[in-house]
């Protein structure tokens, strides 16, 4: 089974992770921006976490097999610092034009303040301009409100509903992506958000258009294999390995192949691993093992 | 009311009362516990009750050594002539440039500053904190969000804290500023959470209007 993570934030992971990762037959990753569960409070900050994300962290992923791309944003959290947001607004332009880059995101709402849509309005006027398809986060609190507001925001702004995914949905809220042609993510958390079984059940009900699942593993209590995790538990449901395929590879290929980045033949082969490779004279072995 | 708060807190904290003078604002509210230490303040009955009828809302039951040692630090200033915007400046960059443990003693005194208001953009990204125990500052045995949030702040307040388990009880002044949006998200949030075949929080009728 070829196994795409459509979202998970690397930066806050160790090499561990990646082995467990690519032995569990994780072949390609998104590391979407997001904040570092503490605000930041200059924008040099994001210059150099968005370096790093489609940098090093990429270069990281790449030694362990692993090809990594990545989404650039201001997330919903840190737009309510408004100087702040309109420094980072005014650097996105550069980081969307960079390869690899294949959405804007992720963006959406967290307290759903008026600060938070109009940088989610930005933004989307963005990936109009960059020709990138959205990745949205829904918010953890009044979710079916935040989700149906930002399902009003994506259309106010006349964007291609195809070209948006929206992500962390639960039972409630995906009937209400499902009725747009908007895509929706599932995020497999051990405690919050959906878990397997969960998820599993909702494959039986809805069917697998434009369903997508994550790990979204960060730094908080998250597990980077819940992509396989998931697959094991919908095998043990009944649901066939094509279907559990569309999942977990075609559905979240074909959402970021709309940024016209990615090489899709390429990404079925694992990439040959060099560790003599170096990013910037770094490597990821340590003195002796060079 | 902060004559009584100072007077109090000096007379809990001990006779050596720490001024903190020595050094500079910031590095006096960091070190506040290498002088006064962190544990809980003993106050006495009829000091806790003068403190309450000073500063209704204020849990200082739950206050340490050194949450009170930064209070009088902060009023310290107060009395070098740092009042109004020079109050605000300083007081707002011992918060930014504040730890955990430092945010958690400044957001339980905020309520306390006549320039309470000028505090809100702070209190609100306060309450966005991922650290349990620094939203808990606020939002719990606090009389600030209750005064000085809008609904929709308070509202978002109310969520967060059932989100984390957190007694509904603890939200200080909540009866008063129930209303029809917060009622809806509450039984919006009881309805994701039975759907998803987990357990709504014993207390979520403490957020909703008319429940009865």
């Amino acid at each position: 089974m070829k196994i795409f993570d459509p979202h998970i934030h690397m930066t806050s992971r160790s090499t561990d992770d990646y082995e467990a990762m690519a032995r569990a037959g994780i072949l390609a990753i998104v590391e979407p921006a997001f904040w570092l569960g503490q605000p930041r409070t200059q924008v040099g900050s994001f210059v150099d976490y968005f370096n790093s994300i489609i940098g090093w962290e990429r270069f990281r992923a790449s030694q362990f097999g692993i090809r990594h791309f990545c989404t650039i944003g201001l997330n919903p959290k840190e737009a309510n610092n408004p100087k702040l947001a309109a420094e980072v607004l005014a650097l996105l332009p550069r980081f969307l034009a960079k390869d690899g880059v294949v959405a804007v995101g992720e963006i959406g709402f967290d307290d759903q303040t008026d600060e938070e849509e109009a940088c989610l309005h930005r933004q989307i006027e963005l990936a109009a301009e960059f020709k990138l398809p959205i990745l949205i986060h829904t918010p953890h609190r009044d979710k079916k409100r935040g989700t149906i507001r930002t399902i009003d925001v994506v259309r106010r702004a006349g964007f291609p509903e195809e070209r948006v995914l929206i992500d962390h949905n639960n039972e409630e809220t995906l009937p209400i992506v499902l009725e747009t042609k908007c895509w929706a993510g599932h995020t497999i958390y051990p405690n919050t958000k959906m878990d397997e079984h969960r998820m599993a059940a909702l494959v039986k009900k809805y069917g697998t258009d434009r369903i997508i699942v994550n790990s979204a593993a960060d730094w908080g209590i998250s597990d980077p294999l819940k992509v396989p995790k998931t697959i094991a538990v919908m095998r043990e449901q009944g649901i066939p390995d094509d279907q559990i395929q569309k999942i977990v590879w075609d559905n979240p290929v074909e959402f970021f192949a709309q940024s016209g980045r990615l090489n899709v033949a390429d990404l079925e082969q694992r990439p040959a691993i060099d560790r003599t490779q170096k990013f910037e004279t770094n490597s990821v072995l340590r003195g002796d093992q060079r | 009311m902060l004559t009584v708060v100072e007077r109090v807190l000096t007379a809990a904290l001990g006779t050596e009362r720490w001024h903190g003078s020595q050094s500079s604002l910031l590095a006096a509210y960091a070190t506040a516990p290498q002088h006064v230490g962190r544990d809980a303040l003993a106050l006495s009955p009829a000091e806790l009750a003068e403190l309450r009828a000073a500063a209704p809302g204020i849990g200082f039951e739950r206050w340490t050594r050194d949450d009170a040692a930064r209070a009088l630090l902060l009023i310290a200033q107060r009395h070098n002539g740092r009042t109004g915007d020079a109050f605000v400046a300083d007081a707002l960059e011992c918060f930014e440039q504040g730890d955990a443990r430092e945010q958690q003693s400044w957001l339980r005194a905020v309520a306390l500053w006549p320039e309470a208001k000028a505090f809100l953009p702070a209190a609100i990204d306060a309450c966005r904190t991922n650290i349990i125990p620094v939203f808990e500052a606020l939002a719990c045995e606090n009389p600030y969000p209750a005064a000085h949030f809008p609904d929709r702040n308070f509202n978002q307040m109310v969520l967060k804290a059932m989100f984390n388990s957190i007694e509904l009880a603890r939200i200080f002044g909540l009866a008063g500023r129930r209303n029809a949006e917060l009622t809806r998200m509450a039984r919006d949030y009881a309805a994701e959470r039975t759907a998803a075949g987990r357990t709504v929080p014993a207390d979520i009728n403490a957020a909703i209007h008319d429940a009865s």
